[in-house]
Formats: C-alpha cells, structure tokens, sequence
C-alpha cells in the first residue's frame, strides 16, 4: 500500500510525516501526533467528537483523510487558547458548566469556536443549527448553548 | 450481520490533476476505483464492507471541481465536488436557489457539509438524497466527463434505482448546472426526519411554482418527493392538477393526493410505507401551500 | 465563589475538572500512551443469537501475518457476574445473543485483529432463540442455561433452575382478591419498553497487561474499578492484589461501565502475549450491543380506587427482556419489585417481577436502574385511575402519594419526603390546569405529569472509604474511590471536605486517576450513591483528619481542644485567640518549647461509610423493615405540543422538582436535572434497539439509532430543588443522578394523552406511531 510524505500545521506547529492511504486525520492527531484531545466517538461522522478545523472550516476529522490534508492548517482544541489565554467560548463552557463527562466537549467547542468566527453574534436557532452535529448524552445540551450565548457576547 | 471495521480497509490513493487522468484510471481499473470528493459516504460504506475500492481518486483538486460561477444566461453551475457549504453560503446562490440552499442544510451536520459535496450526493443516488430534489425540481443538468468528451444527462435522466445512476465506464460527474429559475419562482424543500433537524429523511418533498400565462392555472408547478420510491422522483400527475388548476387548498390537496398515489415507499427501519404515503401527502401538500403564498405575495 | 467564604457546602462552586476539559488536556483511557509495544485485539462475535459451538478454527487466522495470540473459551477462566455467575468472558460450548465473544485476536493492528477475526471458523449448531420475555417465560421455551441451579448467586436473588426464570422477586402485601371488590374503579392495562442503550459519547475500550509474574493491570474507562478488579479476580481464580485496575476520567457512563461487560476480554486476550498491553475498544456499532445494553420490560398492571380518589390495590406482573446474561439484570428485577408501586401509599399490593434470559443483548444498569422503565406503565396507570375517577391528576397524586410515615410497598416506613412540595412546584411552573392554544391550527398542545421514587439498589453493605493528606503549603489531596463520570462527584467530593476541615475549596484536589492499588475502596460509581454514601466517608475522613489537626494544636497551645476551630486553613482559638496557619504544621508537625524536640508529624486522615441498617426482605413476601437505605423523590410536569398531521411532538416546557435532601452544589444538581430530562426525552421520542426475526441489531448505529441533538431539547427546562433532610446523608443529602430521568418519558405519554386523547402503551413515542394511533383513532385532522 502506498504512503504518503505530507506537510501540515498543526496548531501552528509544521509537521512532516508520512501517512498511508487509509489513515485519517483522526488517527494522525491522536495516534501519531499525540493531540489527543480530539476524540473517537464514532468514526462515521455521525457524532462531533473529533470536530477539528481545517483551513477554518470545521470538520469531522474522521472523515478526512491524513494524506488530503497535506498544506492543510489545522487547529485541534488544544490549539484554542493562545498565548496561554483560553478561548472565550473555553472560558465560558468552564464559567457556565458547560461540561460533565468532557468527552464532547473538544467538538463542541471546536464546532462552536467556527459558528463564532463565521457569525459573531448567532442567535440561538443559529448557535443549534451550528451543533447539530454534536452529540452529548450528559448535559442535555442547556448549558452548552448558554455557553455559546455568552461567549459571543464576551466577544464583542 | 456485517459489522462496521474500526478502520477503513487498505487502498491507494491518488489526487489526480486532469480529467483525462481519471478517466484512464476509472478505465482502467473498472471494478475497484472509485471517484473520491468528501468520502462521507464512501468512508462509511468502506468501513462496513460494503464497497471495498482499491484506488480513490481524489478530484477535488482538478480545474473547476470546487468551483461554483454564476450567469444569469447559462445559470449556476457547482463543481461536482464544491463542498455544501460553500454552496449555501455563495451569495448567488441565496440569492437565486433559495430551495438549493434548504436541502443543502437539510443535510447532516455543517462540519459534515464542510466535506460532502452536492456531486457526491447526487452520485450515491440515494432515493433520500436531499439536494437530488432540488436538482430535479430546479432541472439541472448533470455534466460528465468520458472518453467520449463531456455528456450533459437532465437530473431526471439520472436516477436509475438505489445507487444506481447513468453515468458509463470512464464517466465522472464535473459539474452540475442549474438553469435561472423561470420569472416568479419561487421553491420550497421540506424534510421529515426522526429528530427534528438532520436525520436522514423518512420522506421529503420539494415544490415549486412560477407564473405561466399558458397554463390554464396562469401558474406551472412541479413537484419532487424524497425517500419513497427506488430514486427520488418528479411527480407529473401533481404538477397537471395545479397548471390546470385553479389553485386553491382543494387542488393543492387534490395534487398532494396524486404524490401519495405517486409514492411507492418501501417499510424500513425508519419508517413504514404507510407512515411514509401519509408523510408524502402532508410535505407535499404543505410545500405547495407554502410556495402558492410566496407566489401570491409576490404577485 | 468567595474563596473566603466559611463553607463551600451549598455553593454552586466551578467544577473542579472543567479546566483540564475545556482545554483537551483531560486524559481518557483511550488518550494514555502506550508507545510501539501496544498490540490490539478484536473479538469474533456470534452471528446466531442461539447455537451450539461444535469447533472453532483458528489455524487460519493465526497465520496471518501480524498476529500474536488467539484466544477461545478454553482460555477464558471460569464464570464472571456481579449478583449470578452466569457468563464466560469468551463462550465456551454455546452462544447466546448476537454479539456473544467467540474469540480474540492480539495483533499489532487493529486492522490485522478485524481481519483474523474474519479468518476464524467456528462451527454451530443453531438453536431455537428466544426473542421475547413472554415466550421466554413460557414452561415449553428452550431453556438457554440448563445449568442455572448451579450457579453462583447472591442470597437475596431468587433463580428457578430449569427454566429462563433467573430471578422471581414478590410482593405480597395486604390481600388484593379482597379489595378489587371494594374498588369503584378498576384499569389494568400492559405497557412494553424496548431495549435501549446508554450512549456514552466516548465507547469502550480497555488495556491490558500481564506481566510475567501474572500480574495484571487493567487500564479501563470504569464506573466500577474495584467491582472490576474483584469479579475479574474471582473469574480467573486468582487473588485481589494481582489485578489493578486504573481508571481515567470516564466519558459517559450512565451504567454501560459499570461491572464488567467487554473489559475481562482485554485481560484474557493479553494473558497469551505477556509483557505486551493489549487495547480493546469497542466501535460505536458493537457499543450498541456487545455491552450493557438496558433491559427490556413487559409490564403488566393493574390498580383500583374508590370514588373518593383513594389507591386500593395494585397488581403488577413485570417480564423483564434480560438479555442472554442476567448477571447484574437480576438486581434490577428485584429493584422493581420492591419499588412497584411507585411513590405510592397503596396497602394491598401484588407483584411478581421476573428477570428472563432472552438471546438478547445482555442486560445491564442504566440510569435508573429500572425506574424509567416501571414508571413508563406506573405513571400512565394512575393517570388512567384519575382519568376514569375524572378527577384531577395532580390532586389524585397528591392525596395517594407517599409522605413521610407512609407504609411503602415493602412494608417498611416511609423516612420524611419532600414529594408534595415537588408536585406543586413542577406543576405551578407549567401554569398546571391552565388551558394554552397550540401554535398552529394543526397542532394540539398538552399538560401531563408524573411522579417517582427511586432507591440506591445495591447489596445491604456496599461500602465507601476515604482518606486526606496534606501537602507542604497545606493544599490537600482527598483520596477517593468514585470515578468522575461527568456528575461532577470529585468537585462536590472537594466540598465536603473543605467544609469540614475549614479550608478553602481552592485547595483541595483529587486523588485521581482512580488506581486500586491507591485510591480508598469504593463500591462502584453507581446507583446515585456517591454524594451519600462516599460523602458520608469523606466527611468521616476529613473529621479524622480535623481531630488530628486540633489535637496537635491544642497539646501546642496547651489549650482545650473544644476551644479550637479551623477557618479559612488556620487554626484559630477562641480562647486565647492564637492562630497558626495549616502549612506551619500538617507536614512537618510543630516544635516544643525550648528546642526540645518537635510533635505531630504528616497528618493523614481516613473514614468509612456503609449502610448497616438495611434488612433482608422475606422471598414470600418482599416484606421487611428497611428494605433500602432511602427513596429519592421527584416530579416532572411537562408542556408539549403535537403536530396532528406528523405525529411529530414539540416539547415547550419541562418542569422537573427533586427532593435531594440538601444540594451541595446547586448549579451542579440543576445541570444533573437537565441532563437526565433530555437522555429521558430521547428515550421516550426517539430511542429503541431494533431486532429483526434473525435477533441481530437492525440498527447499531447513530444513523439509525437516535438520540436527542441539540435542536431536540424542550425550549425550556425548568430545574427547581426541594430540600427536606435524609438522616443517614451528609449534609442531609441525598442521590439525584439517574432520577431526573426517570419520570421524564410517562411525563411525556401522560401530556401527548392529554393533547390527543390517544395513549400510547409502547415506548418509544416515533412521530409514526403518533401519527398512525391518531388515524387509527380517527381523529386526524
């Protein structure tokens, strides 16, 4: 099976590496790169867990390949604060208990850090359109989106 | 049962850089390439063992495949593997296809739509495919490339049954043109799914109408449905009742009666037929109540 | 928080673990490195629900390049199971469910173990499945463990050997034949509730090792650690100490990691490469059926009462769907009998509940333990009562529900109870008895609601302990045994103990990841036990540890030591008004006068908690004084609308009031509220697990088994806290975790009834099923 030499930032950081065809970028962060924060819930694009962006787009990370993502940017949640500085949405999951078991929580914000970006001031049918995508079984998703609601209004 | 794999199974992987280049390859390996754009459905049907390609080719880099351009003489035209997103967002787009942008993000999720593309949607040929209504409704052309040059197939040519689609050996999908809608169009998608926004659909119906003096209505009218039938499918009997007309909520009734009897849905695990034939009948008729409003108002 | 401020105890302080999550850094177990010796292993799986292993061939995909061992029941020590030995961890001579281990591949790949696992031939002999309780409880259905009366068994489960029965569980209570005659009103009715899952977003997954000696850690995402460690002991045959279980922070529990389901195939496949751990993760489509899944139930119910609104009597019989293994499922069985009435007061009461093997998935603990799925029938039952009674349901509830001296079902006495405060106050916040219009013409809007109870269901003694250290500056370590599995137990864990020693709540942290061979002992992260039981422990610990701290002070001071208090981490007298800082004496203790030597030294405290009032229940009977430590209690009141013409239901409002005795941490009981009220509501709208004729999963997958998103949540769900103090909990606290979701899903039956005029017997309330009972009524729009 073929391999892949390939270049991407991660988080800001220049990685080379060399992939094979059927590995995903999931894979490639949590298992080569060690950014485990991104999780597996479901591998089907079904479940959020894994949201990343790319190129500032959000996308389920188990649903790209690693070799597409050569002369990608790509940010993970732990590439979300900056300069040792949480995000605001991070800031605001933690200020409004935004957050049980945790394991959603990196796609979610990921998720919500794009609606952000793309729509600085969402209203709330905008801020569930947005996570649609992301599952959480713990949380019933109340505080979630409050979250959202005040970190956009922080944002500002 | 078949169980999903962890991973996807082993395969090569190519990101070609001219159509020819695809063409040979998809020629030359008849069975087991297989054309990749967002993968979100061919990386799901890989992991369960349903398709097992040994080369993808990757086309999102070819001239003009993410591409969307506008022209109020040609119309849109939507490289095949533009993600949804971009579609939805393209200001032409909501502008003109106001019903292109509803199925788009009727669809999944948006970091979802980030990676499928309205090409990939229309080749699963999926009798659930949302954007395929909108591609009927609207009367695109699908535009192939092959051996034998480019091949324009009408959306409604398309569809052949589930998974199946016109496209031959060496053919590939480029791009989807969708025509300026007539004068006064004006288009509504509705999706039933099992939770509110996002599943896949139980039933699904699309309508749309302009005026048209010569129809006895004054107005033509057309009628798609989703998810109940072997493709998704136009329903002609409807659209005569409404240019016959005259449009009010008995013949829009009468006409969302002609989808029922047009429907020929199947019971699954999402639904049953017969819940689907009611669905039928109230997306549809609600579909034309909705576009006759918008009509009115407009006239 | 004031950080200041005398006791965090009642203070909706920041989670204590929201940081680390927030940020990706929170290490789960799938997160823990394990460097280029890994090896991973997958499981062939029975695709009969019912057969006869006649040989297993391995030779082929042993060959495979890249694989290291595989693994048979032969390899498989004995039997494993938390109240009934019952299963093997990988089959031996038969096969169960669809689903059922066969065997295990250890190779180097994940991909390479799938693919050999493809490559092993196991031979069968079909036999005739059982797929459903009713069938199963019939004397001529195929007997699926012809061996059940020898089988290990807790001596409060009754097995009938010979048949699929593995526990029967009776009430008899008063004498029912008596009272129907003096009933005015009289409805029996049968409810169904299919097999759901628990849906944690992070799945299964565990990692073993085995060192040479035998040795065995176990990395798993667990609710259970020490049950895990102590069941796989047994298994094996081998002692306690050479298992060790570690424990991450879990991501999602809800029941599904409770016990041992999958994690025992990790141990038994890394037994054959020693030296080597060995990943096991399940995928989300095995999630849905090779782990807990939670049971099925045909409940059959019948209650009367007098004109006057009174309960007389009450009749259940409960078939539950177990699964192929009742090993856990057989305590849920005895749970819902003794709780059959709901909450209650009813004196003459009949109920059999009986745990049947079906080749189903096996059934396990799921939040609530069987409650969500008895009150399913409970709760429309009394509505029906009140209905045909035409009185008021939150009236009828009222003047029948228990209170504290209420005689419950077992016989025993009701402790106090805030359940009529609940009832107003849910009730009041839905504008109960106001009529609303529905949003459109088509849609029908309606108001129901329904109540519960719900008890910690355990053995008598499940014990909790705890303990505290100091580091240098004073800032503390609590070590404990319960696992964070995103019910915010180590923040409220921290609480308690700040507000017991009199430190800050900044200064507290948590021994984690829970490590057998470190943390304190604990039962399991089950039942809604922790904040009792474990904080019963760890104010046990932190008294202990205070007692320490004052006693050296007061032989410093030469003071009494009931003249000493410690605020704000200095201890202080009010006596003479000395003070000394925590940090100038927790580690290195305090120096005599006149440099003759120095006393105290490392404070370490510790404390224990364990129910030793809970009394057997007589097997007649299910009669006896305290039949569980105590009953959480609560309301929900729910506003919804109906789209007549989709059956689609709109949830406008939820109301949901827990009695929880005293919230030690509000903002968290209120966010435990809202969780359990959306998993209910997905349960009752969307979620069922699909069997075909063949007993395979029709749809292990999230695109065909849904669960609530964001966009499915009620508009509004209104959290509302009722403290009415439990004596045997810290603080007065009581459980609130899997009780939010129990009333939720009859809440919603009861208000589509009221909308619609259409009850709906079966769970889930689909749009199809809606849709179609109303044409079938006749009644659509």
């Amino acid at each position: 099976m073929a391999t892949h030499q390939i270049t991407l930032t991660v988080n800001g950081v220049k990685e080379h590496t060399q992939v094979s065809s059927n590995i995903t970028l999931l894979t490639l962060l949590r298992e080569r790169l060690g950014l485990t924060g991104t999780k597996n819930g479901c591998a089907a694009g079904e479940c959020g867990a894994c949201t990343v962006l790319i190129d500032g787009e959000p996308v389920n990370a188990c649903m790209v390949l690693a070799v597409e993502t050569d002369g990608a940017e790509i940010v993970t949640v732990e590439g979300l604060a900056r300069d040792g500085e949480l995000d605001a949405l991070q800031a605001a999951f933690i200020e409004h208990t935004g957050v049980q078991c945790g394991f959603c929580t990196p796609g979610v914000l990921v998720s919500a850090r794009a609606l952000l970006n793309r729509s600085p001031d969402p209203d709330e049918d905008e801020i569930k359109d947005a996570l649609r995508g992301n599952l959480c079984r713990c949380t019933g998703y109340v505080r979630i989106v409050e979250a959202v609601k005040a970190a956009a209004r922080g944002g500002d | 049962m078949e169980l999903a794999n962890p991973g996807l199974p082993n395969f090569d992987y190519v990101r070609a850089t001219t159509p020819a280049e695809v063409i040979g390859l998809l020629l030359q390996h008849p069975d087991d390439a297989r054309l990749f754009m967002g993968g979100t459905d061919v990386f799901v049907r890989m992991r369960d063992g349903a398709m097992t390609p040994k080369l993808l080719i990757d086309v999102k880099r070819l001239p003009g495949l993410t591409e969307i351009t506008y022209d109020p003489e040609t119309g849109l035209h939507i490289g095949a593997a533009a993600n949804m997103n971009a579609i939805a967002r393209h200001p032409v787009v909501l502008e003109h296809y106001p019903l292109l942008v509803e199925s788009v993000n009727a669809v999944a999720s948006y970091p979802l739509r980030t990676r499928a593309t309205m090409g990939g949607n229309l080749c699963n040929a999926s009798p659930c495919a949302d954007t395929a209504l909108a591609a009927l409704l609207l009367e695109a052309m699908l535009v192939a490339a092959g051996p034998d040059g480019d091949r324009a197939i009408p959306a409604g040519a398309f569809f052949l049954g589930p998974g199946k689609h016109a496209l031959k050996p060496g053919e590939f999908l480029t791009r989807i043109e969708i025509p300026t809608p007539p004068a006064g169009w004006a288009g509504r998608f509705i999706k039933l799914g099992r939770n509110a926004h996002g599943d896949l659909a139980i039933a699904s119906a699309a309508a749309g109408g302009y005026p048209d003096e010569s129809a006895p209505s004054g107005y033509r009218f057309r009628v798609a449905l989703g998810s109940v039938a072997p493709t998704p499918i136009r329903v002609p009997e409807a659209e005569a009742i409404l240019a016959q007309g005259p449009i009010n909520e008995k013949t829009c009734d009468a006409a969302a009666d002609a989808a029922r009897a047009a429907a020929r849905p199947i019971d699954d695990v999402r639904a049953s037929a017969k819940y689907r034939k009611a669905m039928v009948k109230t997306l549809t008729r609600r579909a034309l109540v909705e576009v006759w409003a918008m009509l009115q108002k407009e006239g | 928080m004031n950080p200041s401020s005398l006791s965090p105890v009642g203070e909706s302080v920041t989670r204590i673990d929201a940081l680390e999550k927030v940020t990706g850094e929170a290490q789960f177990a799938d997160d823990i490195q394990f460097g280029p010796g890994l090896l991973y292993g997958r499981v062939a799986r029975s695709p009969h629900p019912h057969a006869q292993i006649k040989g297993i061939d391995v030779g082929e995909a042993l060959a495979l390049p890249g694989v290291k061992a595989v693994v048979t029941g032969d390899d498989a020590g004995g039997k494993i199971g938390l109240y009934l030995k019952d299963r093997y961890t990988f089959c031996r001579d038969r096969v169960r469910y669809v689903g059922d281990p066969v065997a295990g591949v250890v190779a180097a790949s994940e991909e390479i173990a799938e693919q050999a696992c493809k490559l092993i031939r196991v031979e069968y002999e079909v036999l005739e499945p059982v797929l459903d309780p009713l069938r199963g409880a019939e004397p001529d259905a195929p007997v699926l463990h012809p061996d059940l009366g020898e089988y290990e068994v807790a001596n409060f489960i009754f097995p009938r050997p010979g048949t699929n029965i593995s526990n029967h569980f009776k009430i008899r209570k008063g004498d029912v034949d008596a009272a129907w005659p003096q009933c005015d009103v009289v409805v029996e009715r049968a409810f169904r509730v299919p097999h759901v899952q628990h849906v944690p977003i992070e799945p299964h997954v565990a990692v073993a090792q085995v060192d040479r000696s035998g040795q065995i850690t176990l990395w798993t995402s667990s609710q259970s650690p020490f049950a895990q460690r102590n069941l796989i002991a047994e298994s094996l045959g081998i002692s306690q100490s050479q298992v060790r279980v570690i424990s991450p922070y879990v991501g999602g529990g809800f029941g599904s990691k409770a016990g041992v389901s999958m994690e025992a195939l990790a141990v038994v496949m890394a037994q054959k490469v020693p030296g080597r751990p060995v990943k096991m993760r399940l995928t989300r489509e095995e999630e849905f059926f090779c782990a807990f899944v939670r049971q099925g139930l045909v409940a059959k119910t019948q209650a009367g009462a007098t004109k006057d609104g009174k309960l007389l009597a009450m009749k259940t019989e409960y078939y539950w769907d177990a699964g192929a293994y009742t090993e856990y499922g057989v305590n849920i069985t005895r749970a819902s009998g003794y709780s059959s009435t709901g909450p209650y007061e009813i004196p003459n009461v009949w109920a059999d509940s009986y745990c049947v093997y079906t080749n189903h998935p096996v059934g396990g603990p799921m939040r609530g333990f069987g409650m969500p799925e008895i009150h399913w029938g409970i709760e429309q039952i009394m509505d029906l009562v009140a209905e045909e009674l035409n009185m008021d349901k939150v009236e009828f509830r009222k003047k029948n529900c228990v209170r504290e001296g209420s005689i419950i079902v077992t016989g025993s006495k009701m402790h106090p109870t805030g359940l009529l405060e609940c009832i107003d106050k849910a009730a009041q916040a839905i504008d109960w008895g106001k009529d609303e219009p529905a949003s459109a013409p088509h849609k029908r809007r309606g108001k129901g609601l329904a109540i519960m109870w719900k008890a910690p269901a355990m053995p008598p003694n499940p014990g909790s302990s705890a303990w505290v250290r100091f580091n240098e500056d004073a800032t503390l370590t609590v070590g404990i045994g319960g696992q964070e599995i995103g019910q915010g137990t180590f923040t409220v864990a921290a609480q308690m103990a700040a507000a017991v020693l009199g430190v800050p709540f900044e200064w507290v942290r948590i021994s984690a990841p829970l490590d057998t061979r470190y943390s304190p002992y604990e039962w399991q992260t089950v039942a809604s036990r922790l904040t009792w039981s474990m904080g019963n422990a760890i104010v046990a610990a932190a008294q202990d540890t205070r007692r320490q701290i004052l006693e050296l002070a007061a032989e410093h001071w030469g003071e009494n030591i009931d003249d000493l208090d410690i605020k704000d981490g200095v201890v202080v007298s009010y006596q003479s008004e000395e003070s000394l800082p925590l940090k100038d004496m927790v580690v290195y203790g305090l120096p005599k006068p006149n440099d003759q030597g120095w006393r105290g030294g490392p404070i370490i405290g510790h404390g224990k908690f364990m129910p030793t009032y809970v009394t057997g229940l007589d097997p007649e009977t299910g009669q006896g004084p305290r039949s569980v430590v105590h009953y959480t209690t609560g309301c929900q009141a729910v506003d919804l609308e109906v789209d007549t013409e989709t059956g689609q239901i709109t949830v406008l409002r939820v109301a949901a009031a827990y009695d929880v005795g005293k919230a030690i941490n509000p903002d968290q009981v209120r966010a435990q509220i809202e969780g359990g009220v959306v998993q209910g509501l997905s349960t009752a709208l969307f979620e069922s697990i699909r069997f075909g004729e063949d007993g395979a999963p029709q749809n292990p997958s999230f695109v065909d088994y849904r669960i609530a998103t964001v966009v499915d949540m009620p508009l509004k769900i209104i959290p509302l806290i009722v403290e009415v103090p439990q004596d045997d909990g810290p603080w007065g606290a009581r459980g609130v975790g899997e009780h939010s979701m129990v009333p939720t899903a009859p809440a919603i039956a009861n208000a589509v009834a009221a909308a619609l005029g259409v009850r709906i017997l079966d769970m889930p309330l689909t749009a199809e099923k809606v849709f179609l009972a109303l044409e079938e009524k006749g009644e659509r729009s």
